[in-house]
């Protein structure tokens, strides 16, 4: 892993890897958004609106898993300073708070027909607001700061942050369990699924394209931050041997 | 159910939920790669450029 925590190593390897994760993640969406829409039958209580499970899924999954990797990033940072973990995790917190924002704004779309309502205090809901809140201080603290200057390290405090933040991970996916409410409880556990297999199977096309095109996104924005920095370092050497002819 | 709407009228809860999806998750698309493309287009035209 250490070997790979060399920017130079590390574009040699996102370079080509970008347009293939965007590649096949666009084509599994596109397809299992075509199987969600038109290949499966309406719920028999929920009708239509099921259908909204295979976009609303894979946005908690990529919410949750994004500040999972973030707080991952941050640990790296803090006890072995990859010069890349800090890279990573500013570009991890625009798709995970992306993400997270889009699976508030789809399950609340989902909830009115079903529910009765846009929006309920519960556990579930509530911990996942906490979530974009979370994104969002991070992007706060993070951008124009010193590290971006220097690099794009984390500094401590965004470091800690990031990993004090990951406490409200276990909290959003136990919330259904620890307290009741409106939002049903898990579907999906290590030990099956309680949806029909019918209804299933497109899920796991739009899991799986949506999660590619995270790490495209996050791929592209190393690879920005990368080239940022590549320029700024060529300036400053400009400038000090302008400095030193003068 | 007060407020529990059925029939056609859930197909536009659906598009809603689709639209929103495709125009955010493009337009993070869109921006990253136009600012990755961008950076290393510099990038690569400052190491070209060294004396």
């Amino acid at each position: 892993m250490h070997a790979y925590a060399n920017p130079t190593r590390f574009l040699a390897i996102a370079r080509p890897l970008t347009p293939w994760l965007l590649g096949v993640g666009l084509l599994l969406v596109l397809a299992g958004v075509w199987a969600g829409l038109t290949q499966v039958p309406g719920d028999y209580k929920q009708g239509e609106t099921a259908r909204i499970l295979y976009v609303h899924v894979p946005a908690a999954w990529l919410g949750m898993g994004g500040w999972t990797s973030l707080a991952l990033a941050g640990l790296i940072q803090l006890v072995w300073r990859h010069p890349l973990s800090g890279i990573a995790a500013r570009a991890i917190a625009v798709p995970g708070m992306l993400f997270t924002a889009l699976c508030l704004a789809t399950g609340s779309i989902w909830g009115k027909p079903t529910w009765g309502t846009w929006w309920e205090w519960d556990g579930r809901m509530t911990s996942m607001l906490v979530l974009l809140f979370l994104y969002a201080g991070f992007i706060a603290l993070t951008n124009g700061d010193e590290g971006q200057r220097q690099g794009g390290s984390l500094s401590r405090g965004a470091a800690i942050y990031a990993l004090v933040g990951a406490i409200n991970i276990p909290i959003i996916n136990r919330s259904v369990v620890w307290w009741n409410s409106l939002h049903q409880g898990p579907s999906i556990t290590l030990r099956g699924s309680s949806i029909d297999n019918a209804l299933l199977w497109p899920l796991g096309l739009t899991l799986f394209g949506f999660s590619l095109l995270f790490g495209a996104i996050v791929l592209m924005r190393m690879r920005r931050i990368i080239a940022d920095n590549r320029v700024a370092a060529r300036l400053r050497r400009l400038a000090d041997d302008e400095g030193t002819i003068a | 159910m007060t407020g529990v709407i059925s029939g056609s009228g859930q197909w536009a809860y659906v598009a809603a939920a689709y639209g929103l999806t495709v125009l955010l998750t493009g337009a993070v698309l869109w921006s990253s790669w136009r600012a990755m493309a961008k950076a290393e287009r510099r990038s690569d035209a400052l190491r070209r450029d060294r004396p």
